[in-house]
């Protein structure tokens, strides 16, 4: 029995060992937002986000700055900058320069993924500009920009106007064929930052973008939706813009793809939406149903010819956003899908948005 | 008399054996190795390790559950067995032991990147002494609580159910995949472990024993079941393409797992595989005990397994990376796949020759 006893003290004195991997809580700079630019001598400039957690101290965050040839490096450059042992494990989010989203950003994700100390659900989000210049950045009540940027595309992406790319979405749409990665991509509005729309990548490299505004026309079309508001501009009425807004959408996303033979496809997608008008400034009388039915085919006109201006500029940019590869794919055999180039079809082929509105209700008030 | 081990105690115990380390890769090996909807290889592994566990079920029906050492020493020369026995003892005894080491490499790259590897090793095989001396009615029971304790991490599958889509999957069959043969081997090690139930025959209650083999059986197609979700999942989740990148995408799933009050979830329910590698190794390692006890024994168990545990953690020492421990785990796994199609082939033929020579075991 006393061996047995010495069993647990054994164990015990195993612990000792873990002493070189020992971490103590305030001798980490554990870094929340990372950002990365491309310069011109094609190095990069990692600018790192730390909070500072000694209540204290009166700064709340702590902003350390290099320029060297790789993610990794920079981050040993980094420790000869600080008194803290800096660690990514809470990393939550990524931002990069236009400059280096134009140039692919696939190496960079690769190092990310490879680190088992990253998550897949860090952010990946495209700064217009230099994302260095904008993380440095002290915007009025938010201590920390990284975090105030982290929280306003976390809020947004809930509402579907952006979407919420995380280095596993990036990764997943980057490694599978017929679909293109987005992600959302900010900018410096002075003394805000501004959501600046969605950023679509051709592969890894950052090719063109569309507008916030356009943000949920793009999500009913890539995806269902289960959340998200839309305001439409039905035209003028004696000079003064009729406005509807559509809140609490939502929405089923089909793609139905025809071969037409000779690699040519007809493709349909329907966005079939529904929500609650929670505006409207026309004179319609929203609660007679002949006026309503009216109102649902102008917005769904209106929500289609967005929807096909932008799927023509995808096409143009050679960007499959939408992931209609993957239905064009799924419609295939093997044999046929490899031997055809999506990338040179992809921009040929006659593409169709269907929208279908039902106003669910119209609010309280009539 | 003994205590005799329940059907369901026998289902835990094969069902724990079967799944343990491979689970992080088998996502991996299936998209890897077949390509597009690899998943379906399950399909057949189940059959397959099913008409081995029909094998099994043969020998205790026409050995009227004897022990199979028994069956083996009334018709062959120890001369011959004792190197055979030596053999199985080898096998399972470092197969057993390099699954331990694969475990604690894989969580020595999540957390505590720094420290000896070995010392993990130490403390697990540790746990895996105490839980051996203990005889197999009292592991089956550990095995059992083991089980409950693991068992509720398969339904944080539903956490990714928001991002499974079936257009992910393509509708091509075992397309895009390469040296199909080795990922073959590969793939059905993931099932390996239900052989051993081969040598619970003394431990089965006999009035019961119909209801014991389908334990057996029944264990075998829930290991399946939770391999084909897991795989379905990540095949949905992840698509074809992302997961031939992932090395380890059930680490990447866990990964994935955020709670409001907690990030980086992995490295705790990490700890919870604990439970399913240990069983699976205490398991081989109480396999090649049995064994090596039939060629001493009078050596005292206790003494025996500080023997044999010193000896397996003396070899771990050799494979340093994860890449050496794999090369280790794959060649093993060939022997021990030949061991479980093998041994009850070999067995059913001696006790046909057993039978036609009217020798009695009444």
């Amino acid at each position: 029995m006393l061996k047995l006893r010495l069993i647990p003290v054994l164990l015990l004195l195993l612990l000792t060992g873990c002493k070189s991997d020992e971490r103590i809580l305030e001798k980490l700079g554990m870094v929340q937002t990372a950002s990365y630019d491309l310069l011109d001598n094609k190095r990069l400039k990692v600018t790192y986000c730390v909070p500072v957690t000694d209540p204290t101290s009166k700064v709340r965050r702590e902003l350390m700055t290099t320029v060297s040839d790789s993610l990794k490096s920079a981050r040993l450059q980094f420790s000869l900058q600080t008194d803290l042992k800096v660690v990514s494990g809470q990393v939550r989010e990524t931002l990069y320069g236009t400059k280096l989203a134009k140039e692919g950003l696939g190496d960079y994700i690769d190092t990310l993924l490879r680190d088992p100390s990253i998550a897949l659900g860090v952010r990946v989000t495209v700064v217009e500009g230099d994302a260095g210049d904008l993380l440095s950045k002290t915007f009025k009540s938010h201590n920390d920009t990284g975090r105030y940027i982290t929280h306003l595309l976390d809020k947004e992406s809930y509402g579907n106007s952006v979407p919420a790319t995380t280095l596993y979405e990036f990764s997943r749409d980057f490694n599978d064929d017929g679909i293109d990665p987005v992600a959302p991509i900010v900018k410096d509005g002075g003394d805000k930052v501004v959501i600046e729309g969605v950023a679509m990548f051709q592969e890894d490299r950052y090719v063109m973008r569309i507008p916030a505004e356009d943000g949920i026309i793009f999500a009913l079309f890539r995806d269902d939706l289960r959340q998200g508001e839309v305001a439409i501009n039905l035209g003028d009425k004696d000079g003064r813009p009729v406005v509807i807004m559509l809140s609490s959408l939502l929405n089923k996303r089909k793609i139905k793809v025809h071969q037409l033979g000779d690699g040519r496809f007809k493709v349909d997608i329907f966005a079939s939406l529904q929500g609650s008008v929670l505006e409207y400034t026309g004179e319609e009388k929203i609660n007679e149903s002949k006026a309503r039915h009216e109102l649902e085919q102008k917005i769904s006109e209106y929500i289609t010819a967005k929807a096909d201006l932008m799927v023509e500029q995808m096409q143009e940019h050679n960007v499959d956003s939408l992931g209609i590869g993957t239905y064009v794919r799924n419609g295939l055999n093997y044999k046929e899908w490899t031997s055809l180039n999506w990338r040179e079809v992809y921009p040929e082929i006659e593409v169709k948005c269907h929208t279908k509105v039902v106003i669910k209700d119209y609010g309280k008030y009539s | 008399m003994p205590e005799k081990l329940s059907p369901f105690h026998i289902a835990v115990l094969v069902y724990m054996t079967q799944s343990g380390i491979v689970i992080f890769t088998l996502p991996r090996s299936l998209a890897d190795y077949f390509g597009t909807n690899g998943w379906l290889v399950l399909i057949p592994c189940l059959l397959l390790s099913s008409f081995n566990i029909y094998l099994i079920t043969l020998v205790f029906r026409l050995g009227k559950g004897r022990s199979i050492f028994e069956i083996m020493e009334q018709s062959v020369s120890k001369a011959i067995l004792y190197p055979f026995y030596l053999g199985l003892t080898a096998v399972w005894l470092v197969f057993g032991c390099m699954i331990g080491k694969k475990y604690v490499l894989l969580f020595q790259m999540l957390a505590f990147p720094t420290t000896n590897p070995m010392l993990f090793k130490l403390a697990i095989d540790v746990l895996a002494f105490m839980m051996l001396i203990k005889g197999i009615y009292r592991m089956s029971n550990a095995v059992t609580l083991f089980f409950w304790m693991t068992i509720w991490m398969f339904g944080l599958l539903l956490w990714f159910f928001p991002s499974f889509r079936w257009a992910r999957f393509t509708p091509f069959l075992l397309h895009g995949g390469h040296d199909q043969v080795k990922g073959a081997v590969e793939v059905y090690a993931a099932y390996l472990g239900y052989e051993l139930s081969i040598l619970l025959f003394p431990y089965m209650n006999k009035s019961k024993s119909k209801k014991s083999m389908a334990a057996i059986y029944a264990a075998n197609a829930f290991l399946s079941f939770v391999y084909i979700c897991l795989s379905l999942i990540c095949f949905g989740f992840f698509g074809p393409g992302q997961l031939k990148k992932l090395l380890y995408p059930v680490l990447d799933l866990l990964a994935y797992i955020q709670l409001p009050f907690i990030e980086r979830l992995e490295n705790l329910l990490y700890g919870f595989f604990l439970f399913l590698v240990l069983v699976t190794v205490v398991m081989y390692w109480w396999a090649a005990q049995l064994s090596i006890q039939r060629i001493i024994p009078k050596v005292k168990t206790p003494v025996l397994l500080v023997f044999l545990l010193g000896s397996s953690y003396c070899v771990s020492f050799i494979p340093k990376t994860l890449d050496e421990v794999n090369v280790w785990i794959t060649n093993l796994g060939y022997a021990v796949t030949g061991i479980a199609f093998g041994l009850p082939m070999l067995l059913i033929m001696i006790l046909l020759i057993q039978r036609k020579g009217g020798i009695s075991h009444a």
